[in-house]
Formats: structure tokens, sequence, C-alpha cells
């Protein structure tokens, strides 16, 4: 029982790791509707702007280069994890625009709209970056490992865990308890009646969209100095979140969440005893829930299903 | 609606005057695709792929199930062939015969999990399945060598008992490709236009009212989509035939992924022959902007983010609607002479 605990705590993590990823694709596909199959590029390319703002040449005017290499690491990677999403959010942003046409269409084309997303974003990485791999830096603080009864434990990955962990309670309050989060809410449920109150629906889709998106990008940021940052990294990405979202349930915040977290265990418990077929776990996982639940773990009715 | 409508004359036929076409245009590519600049094997590669996209337009256009994991099924059928060649028969017949028998079991098995589901769910089930046989394929060293592929798949001959054909050159297997996508072809079309094909565009119209009216639902999606996945098995075992091995990077999710595009840019949704221009224009998309750019995939993406925003019924269907209107522009002109006739005095 003692050996199985590392096991299951580093299942915890990583689970918490998989809830933030599927976090924004969660809502695009919650309050919206709409499949966003660009979120794992968007995530790759959240960690690629972070590398590039935490690297020695910034993307910043000439003159604010200087005053950012002096900052020291720590605050750098704090206004990475701000300023990295908001770039990546206006990519999101055009993203919904060129999306608005397929409104009210069968939901497939929302998807391939954003899967032909991805790739061009996939691709613009790969021209930018190359295909090579790149480390993320993180302050001395976060990075290293501790020793704790006899074992090992890197302090990052306990570190990503509990950001993971608070962003998910912000992002929790945010639709639950503040006016923009009600009035979401409301535009999924009834869009006709939000616009009939006067509230501009596109604005606030358009909102919700980049919402997600930098929220994608945060998660990337975070994953980025545990598995790399690499061009095919988009794909590992939103592959799990998807799943996280139909194992939880589509409109269940709380279902993905738990998703994610047995997905993370699934993962840790299989990686541990058999680790050539750990991938394989979280779809097994999936084939075994939704065969008898026809909706994932907590979903509602949705347009997904029609 | 995908093929012809009811009262066409063509939904009755067996063989339709644009399939004739179609046959004569494509017996005539070894002729003439070397002096353009391509190559006789792309040939072969957009006949497979035809029947590929075909087969998965039966699943997607035809019974509109999202499956996004048919590469798996592809990549069964082209193992299914070197491996059944190794170890079960030399004949041609028998192997591709088993090639189609084991990707339709795999699919059977993974439609008795995901037909009672829907949309979404149905969606992420087949992506679910597509990489476990994925997975499969890549762990199983002993069997399917791995990343590195199963080599050294032959073309075996095409022996009719009376008369054997080799295939080792690639016009002679070119044309049995096409031997293979005629037969194909009849039998998808038939299909369509069958009672069993009407209750798929049913089902593709309300899931809901189909089951209403008695219909066996689960029963329909299951059998169709293990029908689908067994002559995707079919043309992946071709695939192993041509390129003399298999590679389980067909069976990826990327791979699956361009199935779906070329079927939808195509117009699969609103033309039988929707998949065949899809499968057109991305491969040779792919050769002549691949020449020009290592960027393909840029500029291809483009393309489609594109052809979806302005003509999401794909090439076909903007094809169809420009026949449409011209034969409306006639009907009126005619209607006005008419009524020039009338008010002659």
């Amino acid at each position: 029982m003692i050996d199985i605990l590392p096991h299951i705590l580093n299942g915890l993590t990583l689970g918490l790791l998989f809830a933030l990823i599927a976090l924004g694709f969660m809502l695009i596909v919650g309050l919206m509707e709409q499949i966003n199959l660009a979120h794992g590029s968007l995530f790759a390319l959240g960690a690629y702007v972070g590398l590039q703002l935490l690297g020695p040449k910034p993307p910043l005017p000439a003159d604010w280069t200087a005053t950012w290499i002096a900052l020291p690491l720590g605050w750098r990677y704090a206004l990475t994890l701000v300023i990295a999403p908001a770039i990546v959010g206006i990519a999101g942003a055009a993203v919904e625009l060129c999306m608005r046409r397929t409104y009210g269409k069968d939901p497939l084309y929302g998807l391939l709209l954003t899967f032909g997303a991805a790739m061009v974003i996939e691709e613009a990485i790969r021209l930018t970056w190359g295909t090579r791999d790149y480390v993320l830096q993180v302050p001395q603080t976060i990075s290293g490992g501790f020793i704790f009864q006899d074992l090992i434990w890197s302090t990052y990955r306990f570190y990503a865990a509990g950001i993971s962990a608070l962003i998910i309670g912000l992002v929790w309050l945010v639709i639950e308890k503040t006016p923009f989060g009600a009035i979401v809410k409301a535009g999924a449920h009834d869009s006709e009646i939000v616009r009939a109150l006067g509230i501009n629906l596109s604005r606030l889709r358009l909102a919700v969209f980049i919402f997600g998106t930098m929220l994608a990008a945060v998660a990337g940021i975070i994953v980025a100095p545990i598995w790399g940052i690499r061009p095919h990294m988009g794909v590992d990405a939103v592959v799990p979140a998807f799943l996280v979202i139909v194992l939880g349930g589509v409109g269940s915040f709380w279902g993905a969440v738990s998703a994610g977290i047995l997905v993370g265990l699934a993962v840790g418990l299989s990686g541990a005893y058999a680790s050539e077929w750990s991938l394989l776990s979280m779809y097994i996982l999936l084939v075994a829930v939704v065969t008898f639940r026809a909706r994932g773990l907590f979903g509602k009715k949705s347009v997904l299903e029609a | 609606m995908n093929g012809a409508s009811p009262n066409s004359p063509d939904a009755a036929r067996l063989i339709t005057p644009t399939m004739l076409i179609v046959w004569l245009l494509l017996a005539t590519i070894p002729l003439w695709i070397s002096r353009i600049g391509l190559y006789p094997y792309l040939g072969i590669e957009i006949l497979i792929w035809s029947i590929y996209a075909l087969s998965f337009n039966l699943v997607l256009g035809t019974a509109g199930l999202p499956s996004f994991g048919h590469g798996a099924f592809f990549g069964i059928g082209a193992y299914a062939f070197g491996l059944c060649q190794f170890n079960v028969s030399s004949n041609l017949w028998i192997c591709l015969v088993v090639t189609t028998l084991a990707a339709a079991f795999a699919g059977a098995l993974a439609a008795l999990f995901i037909s009672h589901r829907r949309g979404i769910y149905y969606a992420f089930m087949t992506i679910a399945f597509g990489q476990i046989f994925w997975t499969i394929a890549i762990k199983s060293h002993s069997i399917t060598g791995g990343e590195d592929g199963l080599l050294k798949i032959a073309r075996l001959p095409a022996d009719f008992g009376f008369v054997s054909f080799d295939l080792k050159s690639n016009v002679s297997f070119y044309y049995f490709v096409l031997a293979v996508f005629v037969v194909i072809v009849i039998a998808l079309w038939r299909l369509t236009h069958s009672p069993y094909g009407r209750v798929l565009s049913a089902i593709r119209q309300s899931e809901t009212r189909a089951a209403h009216l008695g219909y066996k639902v689960w029963f329909y999606k299951a059998s169709v989509f293990a029908i689908s996945t067994g002559l995707s098995g079919l043309a992946g075992g071709l695939f192993a035939m041509a390129q003399l091995a298999a590679f389980p990077d067909v069976m990826s999710l990327h791979q699956s992924g361009y199935i779906v595009m070329m079927t939808l840019v195509g117009g699969g949704l609103v033309s039988f022959w929707g998949p065949v221009v899809g499968v057109f224009t991305f491969l040779i998309a792919r050769d002549v902007i691949g020449a020009m750019t290592s960027a393909w995939m840029l500029w291809f993406g483009l393309l489609f983010i594109v052809i979806v925003l302005f003509k999401p019924e794909g090439i076909a269907g903007a094809f169809r609607s420009i026949v449409d209107s011209a034969k409306a522009k006639a009907r009126h002109a005619q209607g006005m002479s008419a009524l020039r006739l009338l008010f002659r005095s």
C-alpha cells in the first residue's frame, strides 16, 4: 500500500494538469457549443511565446528589452504568465472571427475550421521555431527537487499542480460568481433571450473564446517544463483535453475537473506498472465509462449530441 | 442528398453515365500523367485513397456519423494483408478477402461500443478506438514491426485461373486498382440507393425520427460502420501492396483527420463523387504545393479554412450549384421564349 502512494500522488498532480489543459476547451464547448480543435496548437503557441519572452531575445520594442532583461527571472516568469496568454489571445480572436460564419450550422463545420486553424498554427510554429526541442527556464525557487521519505520529488510538479488548482478555482469563481459569468451562462442557455435583453452576443462569444484561448496558453506555459517544447505538443494536449471533456460530460465544470484527475490517475498508475501502455489507459477508461454512461460522468443535454 | 435523387433515372442504374466517364478518364491516366510532370505512382495513390474516401463517406456522408478514427482500419487492412501473405497464403484473392474481413471485424468490435452513442460522444469514441488500435500497432513490435513498419510485402500476382497478371510494374498495378475501384464504386452506388441506404439517410436526417419509425438505429449504425471499415481495410491492403510495406503512421489521428478533410473538401456531404474529387485535390495539392514550399500544410490549411468558410458544401457542391443555376437560367430563358410566342401578336 505504501509503495503505491507515490504513484497516486504523481497521478493526482498529473490529473490537475490535465484538468488545466482541458479548462479552456471546456469553456468553449460548454458555453459556445463549439469544439475548438485549435486548442492544442494555441496551447503550444503559449509555450513558444513564453519561451521567447523568457529567452535572450524577447519580442519587445528595443528600449523595453533592456529593462525586461534586467528584471529578476521570478518577476519575468510571473509577467510571462500574463503577457504570453494575451498575445496568444489575439490569435484566438482571429480564429473566433473566422468561426462566426459557422454558427448555427452543423457543429462539424466549426470543428473542421478549427482543425484547419490547428494545421496552420502548428506549421507556423514549425516555420518560426524549427522542429527542435526546447526547455523552458523556470525560477530557481520552483525548480529542482526535494527528498521526502527517501524519495526524490520534483518541486516543479507540485508547483504546477498547485497553480492548476488555483486557476481552476479562479475560473470557477468567474463563471459562477460574477455578472460576466452569469451573462455567459445565460447566453449558452438561451441566446435569443440574452440578445433580446440588449446584450451584444457576438462580443460576448469573442470574449469567451479569447478567455478559453488564454487559458490554453497559460496551460502551455505551465506544462512546458514537464513535457518539453516541440511542435507536436499541441496534438499531445488537444487529444487528452477533448477526452477529458467527453469523459466528464459536456457542460459540466466539475465533471471535467474530476475526469481530468481520473485520467491523471489512470495514466500515472498504469505508467508505474506498464509504462509501454500507459497512454492506452485513458482511452480504455473513456470507452469503459462512455459505454455505460451516454453523456460521460456528469454531462448535460447539448446540441453537440444531435 | 448524397448520391442521385430517388426520382432520377441514375438512382436505379447499376452503371451510370457519370461512372463510365470517370472510369474512362481514369483509364487514360497512365498515358499522360508523366507528361504533365507527375508520376504513375501518384495515380495508384489517388485511386487507393479514392476507394478509402468513398468507403469512409458511407459513414460520414450517407449515414451522417462523425468518425474520426478511420485511419486505424485502413492501417489494420495494410497489416492484415502483409501478415496474411506471410503466414496464411500467397494467393492474392484470399489475402484481400482476409484483409477486408479483418478490418470489418475490428470495425464491428468498435461499433458494438459506439453505436448507441451520438454526436460528440460518438465522435470521440471513434477517436479513442483509433488511438487504441494505433498504439497497439506501434507497441506490438514482434507482429507489426513497430515504428519501422512491416516490410517486404509483395505485390502478389492476380491469378484468374486461366490467366495470371503480374502486378509488379506500376502501370499493371494501376489497372488492377482501377478494376477494384470500379467494383467498389458499383457496390457503393447500389448500397446508397438500396432500401438499406435510404434508412441510413433517414438516420442522418434524424436518429430520433428513424427510431420512432421502428428502425433499429443502432443496428444500422453498427453494420454501416463495419461495412465501411471493411472496405477501408481493403484500400489499406492495396496501399500495403503499393508501398510494399505497412506503416503505423496511416493509423494516426492526423491521417484520420486528412481523410475527413479530403471527403469534405471534395463535397462528400452532398455528392457521391465528392470524396474522389477531394482525394484528387488533396494529393495533387500536396505534390504541387509541396514541390514549391516545404510548408505545404500551412497553405493547405489556409485553403481548407477558406473552403469551410465560403464553400462548406465542398468542390462538388459548388459545381452542382453552378450546374443548377445554369439549368435554372436555361429554363428561365425557355420560359421567356414561350411567353414571347404567346404574346407575339
